[in-house]
C-alpha cells in the first residue's frame, strides 16, 4: 500500500464509535467513577499527577503482575502503558521483589552512598561508553542537572531543544512541549511557548526550539547565536520518530564546532529501545545523558552520565549536584539487580519477538487501507494516524485527535492498556509479555480497522 | 576555654581526623574505587564530606553501620528523613507487601488518596499532590502560586534552603561578599549554571526581620506571587522565628494577596505531629513536604487551600511527574504517617530532648561554653554563639571549625550528626542513645577547656 491508497476515515463514524466505546468503558468502571468523587476531595482532579487523568475518566489501579494490570473494578489488562515506559521488566518481577524485600530490612536511606551505587554506575558506563555518573529521583531532576552542567561549563545560558519534546517539568525545558499550532510561530524559527501557567518570567527567552530531523535549521541557529548557546538536549518523543541518518552526528558536530555541549535525554529511550538505549541504537555518544524511568525497575530514580570533561565540575565539587534521596540504597539495590540480572542483553531478544507479532498490525493497515503508519524500536512502538511517517512534531497537527482517542478506548475496552495521549505516546512492551499478550493488541486493532472502514 | 583559639581547634581537628581515618579504612579505600565511575565517588555532592566520604552499609532502628562495620548512633538520619527509625517494622511490612503487587503504574492508587486525606487532616490544608523530592515540591509550589496569582515575583528568605530548582536555588549559603547589604540582600546563585534571569524574579529578605519585609511589600506588593520560607529555619542550624514573626508574615501576605508557602520539607512531621503549622498555629496557603513523610522512600508533596490549588484543579497549571504518587512510596508513607509517626510519638521525642537539654545544660555550666541549644520534636542542634543567631548572617559569623570539630568528636565517639545541619532523633532512639551524644559533648568541651 502507498500513502496515496489510504482511505479517508469517516469522522462521523469515529464519533459514533467513540460514544459507544465510552459508554462501554463507563460500565466497566463503576467503581473507578465513584471513587473519583472520593479522591478529588483531597487530590485535585482525583489524581496524583495531571497526566494520570485522561478522558473520559481516571482509572484507579489495584495491582500489577508481569505483563498484566488490574484496576479497582477488577478489570484485567495487558499493560502496554507500563507507567509511561517504566516497567519494561514487567510488574513485580521476582528478582526486583527479592532485592527490594532484602534491602528494605537493611535500611533504605542514609543520605550517604552505599556500595550498590558503584556497580550501577559501572553498568551504565558499560552500556553507554560514558564514564561518570550521578543519581537523582526523576527524569525531571536529571535533565535539570544536565542543563545546569551545560550552562556552568560553557558560561552560556541559551539552551536549544527540539520543538514538541518533553524533558520533565522544570522551567528551563518546559517550553514548546506540545505547542498548539496557533502559538507555535514559523517552522524555521519557532516561538518558545510555555507549557503551563506559572513559569518563571523570561524563561522562554533562554530556551530555543528547532524542528526535529532538520540539521540545516539547527546549523542556521548555531551560525546566528552559537556563541550564546550552552548546549542542546534532544529526545524523540512524538510516538516513535526516528532520527534521519546522520542527523544526530550532525547535531553533535554542530554543537562542538560552536563550543556547546550535546546531551541526550534518554529518560524514555534508555533501557527500552535497546540495551544501550539510543546511544547504542543510533551509534552516537553525546557529552551528557539523562536516564530515569526504566532504570529503577519501578522505583523513583534518575541518573546523569557524562564524559570526563563534561562531568569535570561535578567531579571536582565546584558544581553541586545534590538531592537528599539521590542514589538512595533502596533504589540502587533495585537498579543493580534490574541492570545486571533482568534487563540483560539477552532479554532484548524477547522484545524483537513481540515486535514480530505486533508488526501484523502493518498487514491490517495495508489490507484496510488505513491512513496510518507503524514503527517499533525495542520496547517502544506506535501507530500514528498519518498516511506518511511522522518526521517532526508539526506533522502531528494533521492528525485528527478523535482517531487515536478511539484507538485508545478501543484497546482499553478489550483488555489492552496503552499510554493515553496516543498521538505522541503509544506503547511500551515488556520482556515478560507472552505471544498472546501481543496478539491481543493485533486482534483488537483489526477489529477496530473493520469497524471504522465498514 | 579555647573556643576562640583557632590554632588549638585546628590541632584538635587534625587529631580527630586521624582517629576517624583509622576507624574507616574501608570507606577510604572504597572511595578510591568509587571515584572511577561515580563523579567525586559519591551519588550527591553533599556526600563528599571532610575528611573523607563515609559509605553506609545498613541501618536498624537508631543505628547505622558503616562500610567498616562501625556501629553508630544515627542522629543524622539521612538529613532528618528517618524519624521513623531505620527499617521500621511497619514500613518494612508495607514495602514488602506492596512490592509484590506492583510499584509503578503512572496511574493513581487508593493509597495515594489515603495519604492525601491524612495530610489534609494533619497539616490543615485540603488539597494535595505528590512529587519525588523536596526540590520538586518547592518548584511546584512556586509555580502554583504564580499561576494562581498571575504575578511574577517571589520573596525568599536569605539562608533558607528550598532544594535545587533553578528559580529558588539562590541565597541558600550566599558568600557575603556578593550578598549585598543586610537590609537589602541580592540574590546569589548557589552554583554556576543558573541563569541570572531566574534571580531577577526573586526578592531576598533576612529571616526574623519584619521591617525589611514590610518595605518589600510596600515597594512591590502587587507584583509578588509568593513568599516561600522555612517557618523554622533549618539551614542555618535551627533558627526559630521570633514571637509573632510568622503571624505578621501571614498578615502581610494576606493583605497583599500574596501566597504564603511554608517549606516544611525538614519540619513537616518532625518538629511536631502537624509540623510548623501546628507548632506555630499559622496556616499558609501552600505547604511543601518531603523527607520524613515517606519513611525512607523518595517522596515529596505539595498541599494547599482550595484557592491556591485552583490552577491544579482546573489544569491551567500542570502538576506532573511520572513517579508522582507511585504505589510504593504511597504505601510507605501511609504506614509511616498513620502507624509510626502518630501523635504519641512526639511525647517520646520530647523526653529525649529533656535528656539532651539537661546534659547540655550541665556541660555548658561546667565548661562555660558560648553555646546554645534548640530542640523541637525530632530536630535539634547547637549554635556556637550565645545568644543564638537570629538569621543567616549571624549564623555565618560562627567559625565553621568549631562546628566541624564537634561533628568529628561525635563521630569518633560513635554518634553520627551532620556537619552543621540540625540533628534528628527517631521513634527508635532511647534515652541511653541520646546520652551518648551528651557524653561526647562533654569530651568535646573538655578538649576545648
Amino acid at each position: 500500500m502507498t500513502a496515496a491508497d489510504a482511505i479517508q476515515i469517516d469522522l462521523g463514524l469515529v464519533e459514533e464509535l467513540t460514544k459507544r466505546e465510552t459508554e462501554a468503558l463507563d460500565r466497566k468502571h463503576a467503581r473507578s467513577l465513584s471513587y473519583r468523587e472520593e479522591a478529588r476531595v483531597h487530590l485535585p482532579g482525583g489524581v496524583s499527577s495531571s497526566w494520570q487523568s485522561w478522558p473520559p475518566h481516571p482509572i484507579y489501579i489495584d495491582r500489577g503482575l508481569g505483563s498484566k494490570l488490574w484496576d479497582i473494578d477488577g478489570n484485567e489488562y495487558v499493560d502496554y502503558h507500563n507507567g509511561y515506559g517504566v516497567m519494561v521488566m514487567g510488574h513485580a518481577h521476582p528478582k526486583i521483589v527479592e532485592a527490594v524485600r532484602k534491602r528494605v530490612a537493611l535500611g533504605t536511606h542514609f543520605a550517604q552512598p552505599t556500595e550498590d551505587a558503584l556497580p550501577v554506575a559501572e553498568n551504565l558506563a558499560e552500556r553507554t561508553g560514558l564514564p561518570f555518573w550521578r543519581f537523582g529521583n526523576s527524569g525531571t531532576e536529571a535533565t535539570l542537572d544536565i542543563v545546569r552542567i551545560m550552562r556552568a561549563t560553557t558560561g552560556r545560558d541559551l539552551i536549544v531543544k527540539i520543538e514538541g519534546t518533553y524533558h520533565g517539568h522544570h522551567d528551563s525545558l518546559m517550553v514548546s512541549v506540545f505547542p498548539p499550532e496557533a502559538k507555535a510561530g514559523p517552522r524555521d524559527n519557532p516561538t518558545s511557548v510555555p507549557q503551563t501557567d506559572g513559569m518563571i518570567p523570561g524563561t522562554t527567552d533562554w530556551t530555543v526550539n528547532v524542528p526535529f530531523n532538520d540539521l540545516e535549521a539547527a546549523q542556521k541557529l548555531f551560525a546566528e547565536r552559537g556563541d550564546e548557546i550552552g548546549g542542546m538536549i534532544i529526545v524523540t518523543n512524538c510516538g516513535v520518530v526516528l532520527p534521519d541518518e546522520g542527523y544526530l552526528d550532525g547535531l553533535k558536530e554542530t554543537c562542538h564546532t560552536h563550543g556547546a555541549m550535546f546531551a541526550f535525554d534518554e529518560v524514555k529511550t534508555g533501557f527500552t529501545v535497546a540495551w544501550g538505549g539510543a546511544i547504542e541504537a543510533f551509534g552516537v555518544v553525546p557529552d551528557l545523558v539523562a536516564f530515569a524511568k526504566a532504570l529503577g525497575a519501578g522505583l523513583p530514580c534518575g541518573a546523569v552520565g557524562g564524559t570526563e570533561d563534561a562531568m569535570s565540575r561535578v567531579i571536582a565539587g565546584t558544581l553541586d549536584q545534590v538531592g537528599t534521596f539521590n542514589g538512595n540504597p533502596l533504589t540502587m539495590a533495585a537498579a543493580k539487580v534490574n541492570l545486571e540480572e533482568v534487563l540483560t542483553k539477552e532479554s532484548y531478544g524477547r522484545l524483537d519477538e513481540i515486535n514480530r507479532i505486533l508488526l501484523r498490525c502493518e498487514d491490517v493497515i495495508n489490507r484496510y487501507h488505513l491512513p496510518a503508519t507503524m514503527k517499533t524500536l525495542g520496547a517502544k512502538g506506535s501507530i500514528e494516524w498519518s498516511p506518511t511517517p511522522i518526521h517532526e512534531y508539526r506533522d502531528l497537527w494533521a492528525i485528527d485527535d478523535r482517531i487515536p482517542q478511539l484507538a485508545w478506548l478501543w484497546q482499553l475496552n478489550r483488555g489492552v492498556f496503552k499510554s493515553p495521549g496516543s498521538k505522541w505516546e503509544s506503547w511500551t512492551t515488556s520482556i515478560v509479555m507472552s505471544d498472546e499478550d501481543a496478539q491481543r493488541y493485533v486482534d483488537s486493532f483489526e477489529e477496530m480497522a473493520a469497524a471504522i472502514t465498514r | 576555654m579555647v573556643a576562640n583559639d583557632l590554632e588549638k581547634i585546628d590541632e584538635l581537628i587534625r587529631a580527630e581526623e586521624a582517629t576517624l581515618a583509622q576507624m574507616q579504612p574501608a570507606s577510604i579505600a572504597f572511595a578510591a574505587r568509587a571515584r572511577k565511575a561515580l563523579a567525586g565517588g559519591v551519588v550527591c555532592s553533599w556526600h563528599a564530606t571532610d575528611p573523607h566520604t563515609m559509605y553506609g552499609a545498613t541501618g536498624s532502628g537508631a543505628r547505622i553501620r558503616d562500610l567498616d562495620g562501625n556501629e553508630l548512633i544515627d542522629m543524622h538520619l539521612g538529613y532528618g528523613v528517618m524519624v521513623a527509625g531505620h527499617a521500621n517494622a511497619k514500613v518494612v511490612e508495607a514495602v514488602r507487601r506492596r512490592v509484590a503487587e506492583g510499584t509503578h503504574f503512572a496511574l493513581s492508587v487508593q493509597d495515594a488518596v489515603a495519604v492525601a486525606e491524612h495530610l489534609a487532616e494533619r497539616f490543615q490544608v485540603p488539597l494535595w499532590r505528590f512529587t519525588n523530592s523536596g526540590t520538586e515540591a518547592t518548584m511546584d509550589a512556586v509555580r502554583i502560586a504564580r499561576a494562581a496569582t498571575g504575578r511574577d515575583l517571589v520573596i525568599r528568605v536569605e539562608g533558607c534552603y528550598h532544594g535545587s530548582p533553578d528559580g529558588l536555588d539562590f541565597s541558600s549559603w550566599p558568600e557575603l561578599a556578593y550578598a549585598g547589604p543586610a537590609e537589602r540582600p541580592v540574590p546569589v546563585p548557589h552554583t554556576a549554571g543558573i541563569p541570572r534571569l531566574y534571580g531577577e524574579a526573586l526578592r531576598i529578605v533576612p529571616f526574623n526581620d519584619v521591617e525589611v519585609l514590610t518595605r518589600v511589600f510596600a515597594e512591590e506588593g502587587d507584583r509578588i506571587a509568593a513568599m516561600i520560607m522555612e517557618p523554622v529555619a533549618m539551614n542555618m542550624g535551627i533558627v526559630a522565628p521570633d514571637d509573632g514573626y510568622l503571624a505578621q508574615i501571614r498578615e502581610l501576605t494576606r493583605r497583599h494577596g500574596v501566597m504564603l508557602v511554608f517549606d516544611e520539607v525538614k519540619t513537616g512531621a518532625t518538629i511536631a505531629y502537624g509540623g510548623a503549622i501546628e507548632w506555630s498555629g499559622i496556616v499558609p496557603d501552600l505547604i511543601c513536604l518531603a523527607k520524613a513523610i515517606g519513611g525512607g522512600l523518595p517522596i515529596g508533596a505539595v498541599g494547599g487551600s482550595e484557592e491556591a490549588m485552583g490552577p491544579v484543579v482546573s489544569g491551567t497549571m500542570e502538576q506532573e511527574g511520572t513517579f508522582n504518587g507511585n504505589p510504593l512510596s504511597m504505601a510507605a508513607a501511609k504506614a509511616t504517617l498513620t502507624e509510626v509517626l502518630t501523635k504519641e510519638v512526639y511525647a517520646h521525642l520530647d523526653e529525649l530532648n529533656g535528656v539532651l537539654r539537661a546534659g547540655f545544660g550541665d556541660v555548658k555550666s561546667r565548661f562555660g561554653l558560648p553555646v546554645t541549644i534548640q530542640t523541637l520534636g525530632a530536630r535539634g542542634g547547637l549554635q556556637f554563639a550565645d545568644p543564638a543567631p537570629r538569621n543567616f548572617r549571624e549564623r555565618v559569623a560562627i567559625d565553621w571549625r568549631i562546628v566541624y570539630l564537634e561533628h568529628l568528636v561525635q563521630l569518633t565517639g560513635g554518634v553520627w550528626i551532620p556537619n552543621g545541619d540540625p540533628w534528628a532523633t527517631s521513634v527508635a532512639h532511647t534515652r541511653e542513645d541520646v546520652a551518648r551524644y551528651v557524653e561526647n559533648l562533654d569530651r568535646f568541651a573538655s578538649l576545648l577547656a
